[in-house]
């Protein structure tokens, strides 16, 4: 469908051409949003962050070829944005081994606070290994597809895996006693 | 799923699964795009509505011509002072080639004068 778009109506031209790029936006802007939301940690800068994508999409969709290219392309540009944002605000970078824990409070798999916990460490990660983990695990996304959206190399991305995952199975653990993950 | 089935990755993946975008998110976006739109063409609009006025277009179609007078004159003026340059250039190379020739010319007549005297030296020795 999206190549029927691109193809049949150029961009910046005409309504029809603005309800494709809506529905455009439409199917894309809960993944940009996640995206930026599981990376800031904070909405209305992710909210802001994910329309300055959607408007640099709109500048480039000459450029992309069809939808899987748009998908990939955001995800990259998002990730990049991401990296950006956080840099400018220059906030203090902790590093791994200095993650925060989650709360002492005992936690169990169906506790709803489990979610927030991980995320919160997640939030608390250095920059590439958080965004590695969002496209791992929110977009689902191959090693080999983030070391491309990343432009990282595959050994790097699959090192940043284990190493966050043993590390969050150790905080998590150790805060929910003797469960095992 | 018990605690001690409790599985990471299971988790992670909920945890950060994808949220919904805030409301009227689209038409957010599709408003800045118009706005920019809106912005661009209304400079453009802008720039080009100062030539409707007649004035104006007189003032740019003499200053046009006049850039075009003065730059053909300045031109011309560079160029003749070019060529004088190189016809001045040309005179100090045939200037500088005479003298060499003269002073080769007066070196040779020292050299020959310098020569005399010694075999008119050795004549009267041997008298």
């Amino acid at each position: 469908m999206a190549e029927r778009v691109f193809r049949d109506h150029p961009p910046h031209t005409g309504t029809r051409f603005a309800d494709a790029f809506a529905d455009l936006v439409r199917r894309h802007q809960s993944m940009v949003f996640s995206i930026a939301l599981h990376y800031l940690a904070d909405r209305p800068a992710a909210e802001e962050l994910a329309q300055d994508v959607f408007l640099q999409l709109h500048a480039n969709l000459p450029n992309l070829k069809s939808e899987e290219h748009v998908t990939f392309w955001l995800r990259k540009v998002t990730a990049h944005r991401c990296i950006d944002y956080k840099r400018r605000r220059t906030l203090p970078q902790v590093s791994l081994e200095e993650v925060a824990e989650p709360s002492a409070a005992p936690a169990r798999a169906e506790d709803p606070f489990l979610a927030r916990k991980l995320r919160q460490v997640i939030a608390s990660l250095p920059e590439r290994p958080r965004l590695v983990m969002i496209l791992r695990y929110q977009e689902d996304m191959r090693p080999e597809e983030i070391a491309e959206a990343l432009s990282l190399p595959v050994g790097t991305v699959k090192s940043h895996l284990q190493r966050t995952l043993a590390l969050l199975r150790e905080k998590v653990s150790r805060s929910i006693g003797e469960v095992t993950i | 799923m018990t605690d001690k089935n409790m599985n990471l990755e299971d988790e992670l993946k909920s945890a950060l699964r994808r949220q919904q975008a805030p409301p009227h998110f689209t038409e957010r976006v599709l408003a800045q795009i118009a706005e920019q739109n809106s912005s661009t063409q209304a400079v453009r609009t802008r720039w080009w509505s100062i030539f409707t006025q007649p004035l104006v277009r007189w003032a740019a179609v003499t200053a046009t011509a006049a850039s075009l007078v003065v730059g053909g004159i300045y031109y011309r003026t560079v160029q003749r002072e070019r060529t004088q340059g190189e016809a001045a250039k040309q005179q100090l190379m045939l200037a500088l080639r005479i003298a060499r020739n003269k002073l080769q010319l007066a070196k040779a007549r020292v050299n020959e004068i310098n020569a005399t005297p010694s075999t008119n030296r050795s004549r009267s020795e041997e008298e």
